[in-house]
């Protein structure tokens, strides 16, 4: 999320990184996008590859396909598919979050949540 | 061989990304550096079969996961052992351990095995999870080739800041393994992370570079070099890593 953050005041852009850990109410709401372009549709998106409604899912695809593009489409699933799996080499591995890192990200992690994850005082976060 | 190929679809796969991905499948029949390539397809099998499993599913109801007792439905083809270590990774991984880990060494659980079959696990729920984001059918398992594992330790490899050993940066330069950090003398955690096995490092970060960027392009703003740009790769990342209780 810190090159999020960074891509966002790289842009001069205000973002609201709380709808990256915002709770899915399941209705296929992307909660507001955060202030990223098309956030809403990419958030819906990840949400229903990772769920398990196949509809949403079906929908989630079209929204994006017709808003991005079926390149963006497929850039997307590219994204998608390779988070959810380099989530689990950190953490079957174990590796830390570098202390720089940490440092750096200690404000919005702590707000928005993250520092509240299972693993957080484990691997270095909380 | 399973052909990856995403030509039926409206949508288009980049050529590197179809490469990258055809690469990592046709690996997973092969032998590798400690498992053969009969348990290598046994680990990936066991891998999808993990979605279906009641005990996984209890367990990550349940505020603990051991708060559940029972057996993973499993395929029969893996000591129980990994079937608990597939299985954890594949249906809860963001609440992992180091004391689950220390509890699979006391148990028999060879370290560089348990690498290599993290390669393998991630190699399937990447590849799984990109063609149920397209709505295609997931790929068949390729077949097995025949042939013993390596068995090649990296003479470097050592435990420093992860649970499993890793090789460090500045300790590769000028080995056989120098490549996996393209010659630099510092990396990312995350890019040491499966360097015990450095074929499984240098086959998953082929899909990192292509499917998401190269280190040197995350902070690169002025240069989109997707059909979606860096702040929506990012908005991604970090909705999939939270949906999956990473803190990394």
């Amino acid at each position: 999320m810190l090159a999020l953050r960074a891509s966002a005041q790289y842009d001069g852009r205000e973002i609201d990184l709380s709808v990256v850990t915002a709770a899915d109410d399941g209705i296929g709401d992307g909660g507001g996008g955060g202030g990223i372009a098309n956030g809403e549709e990419l958030i819906r998106f990840a949400n229903a590859v990772l769920g398990h409604d196949e509809a949403e899912l079906a929908a989630a695809r079209t929204a994006i396909a017709g808003t991005l593009g079926g390149a963006a489409l497929a850039d997307t699933a590219g994204v998608v598919s390779l988070f959810n799996a380099i989530v689990r080499v950190a953490d079957s591995t174990g590796i830390p979050v570098e202390e720089q890192r940490a440092a750096d990200s200690a404000d919005f992690r702590a707000a928005i949540g993250v520092d509240d994850f299972a693993a957080a005082g484990e691997k270095g976060s909380g | 061989m399973t052909k990856i190929m995403y030509e039926d679809l409206a949508w288009p796969v980049r050529d590197e990304v179809i490469a990258a991905q055809q690469y990592a499948w046709d690996r997973l029949g092969r032998p590798g550096t400690w498992l053969s390539g009969v348990e290598r397809i046994a680990v990936a099998a066991e891998a999808r079969n993990a979605a279906g499993c009641q005990l996984c599913r209890d367990s990550k109801e349940a505020l603990s996961p051991y708060a559940v007792e029972g057996s993973h439905d499993h395929l029969g083809a893996l000591a129980e052992l990994e079937v608990e270590q597939i299985h954890r990774i594949v249906n809860d991984p963001g609440r992992l351990s180091r004391a689950w880990y220390k509890g699979l060494g006391d148990a028999g659980m060879v370290e560089e095995r348990y690498v290599e079959s993290v390669g393998v696990i991630v190699t399937v729920v990447a590849l799984d999870t990109f063609t149920r984001g397209l709505g295609m059918a997931p790929w068949p398992l390729p077949q097995v080739e025949a042939g013993a594992p390596s068995e090649l330790r990296p003479a470097a490899a050592r435990r420093q800041m992860a649970w499993v050993s890793t090789l460090s940066p500045g300790e590769v330069l000028g080995t056989a393994e120098s490549d996996i950090y393209d010659g630099a003398a510092t990396a990312a955690h995350i890019k040491q992370a499966l360097s015990l096995v450095p074929e499984e490092q240098r086959s998953f970060f082929g899909l990192v570079d292509h499917q998401y960027m190269l280190g040197v392009q995350m902070f690169d703003f002025e240069k989109e070099i997707r059909a979606i740009t860096h702040a929506q790769i990012e908005l991604v990342a970090g909705r999939v890593s939270a949906l999956n209780q990473c803190v990394y």
